[in-house]
């Protein structure tokens, strides 16, 4: 046995320790420093409510939620069904491509309209404004409800879909 | 004549904090989005996600310039921590793809219309993870060669 040899990497290790901390020390420095400076519109608070942000609610409602390119996949899958959960006017005023208008407060009475394109199996896309409006989360376990189980989420919604040069329609729904 | 392992393992440090300077560059000018990249893994407690948006970049960049321009002991401790990062974040990765979730990794951009995650990220991260362990045996070994030889 070598003691001088066995103390080397135990010595190694209280260093790398020590070292580490000290690069953990100025990365916390730097990041609470610069997001202290942050103009206010920009700073991230160190706590926000994650708890009540609308993918969240989707997770725990059991609503699998997709993004930007999943939400293009299917607008470009005529397999599945787009539903717009907003009032007809917002639809009117810009909606998704093959987006068909079922508003959350009409849905039970609306979705008959639809009754010949739908079955349980079908896939659903529900969008609603933005990640600010629950129109599409609630659309969505209202659907489940009646019986569709095929439902995702595009919490980014109309609002992202613009943003990032997605074609928008405009017109009445039929 | 140049040696083949050091100049592998200058090469493995320039290609390392090239890869987590770039990484960091977005989250630090979009902390808001990276919180929501962050938020998407669903595996931190609320409470945290804004605290790691805030710092991780941070860490990222602390790491990238101990790798390239810090001392020997410097380069051991930012080798050692971008592993660990990097097993984490492999183990995130897995986890969404095994759960569905189709979101994006968030390692380069907070961009929304960011490739999915897939397979290619768990390669790509297990490479890196290989060249910081090589970083960090070099420069970990590099006193026990000198009192040895």
């Amino acid at each position: 046995m070598n003691p001088a040899g066995s103390r080397l990497p135990l010595r190694q290790a209280a260093q790398l320790a020590l070292d580490s901390t000290i690069l953990l020390a100025i990365a916390g420095l730097l990041g609470g420093l610069v997001n202290t400076l942050r103009p206010e519109a920009t700073r991230l608070p160190w706590v926000s409510d994650w708890d009540r942000h609308i993918e969240t609610l989707a997770f725990r409602a059991g609503i699998p939620v997709t993004f930007l390119q999943g939400a293009r996949q299917r607008v470009g899958d005529v397999a599945t069904a787009i539903l717009d959960a907003r009032s007809a006017d917002e639809y009117a005023a810009g909606h998704l491509p093959r987006a068909l208008s079922l508003p959350v407060a009409e849905a039970d009475r609306r979705i008959l309209d639809y009754a010949h394109r739908l079955t349980p199996d079908t896939p659903i896309l529900v969008y609603c404004g933005g990640a600010d409006c629950d129109d599409a989360l609630e659309l969505a376990k209202r659907l489940r409800e009646f019986g569709f189980r095929d439902l995702t989420l595009y919490p980014g919604g109309l609002a992202e879909w613009r943003d990032y040069g997605g074609d928008v329609l405009a017109g009445a729904p039929p | 004549m140049i040696r083949a392992r050091p100049l592998f393992i200058w090469l493995a440090r320039i290609a390392v904090a090239a890869v987590f300077l770039g990484a960091c560059i977005a989250k630090i000018r979009d902390p808001e989005a990276f919180a929501l990249a962050t938020h998407r893994y669903r595996l931190l407690p609320g409470e945290l996600v804004n605290a790691v948006a805030i710092l991780l970049p941070w860490l990222e960049l602390t790491c990238g310039v101990a790798l390239l321009a810090g001392p020997r002991r410097a380069r051991a401790a930012a080798a050692f921590l971008l592993a660990g990062m990097l097993l984490v974040f492999t183990g995130a990765i897995s986890l969404n793809l095994l759960r569905g979730i189709e979101a994006s990794c968030g390692c380069f951009t907070t961009r929304a219309d960011a490739a999915v995650s897939d397979g290619w990220n768990l390669l790509r991260n297990g490479a890196l993870i290989w060249l910081s362990a090589m970083i960090f045996l070099n420069a970990w070994r590099a006193p026990a060669r000198s009192k040895t030889s």
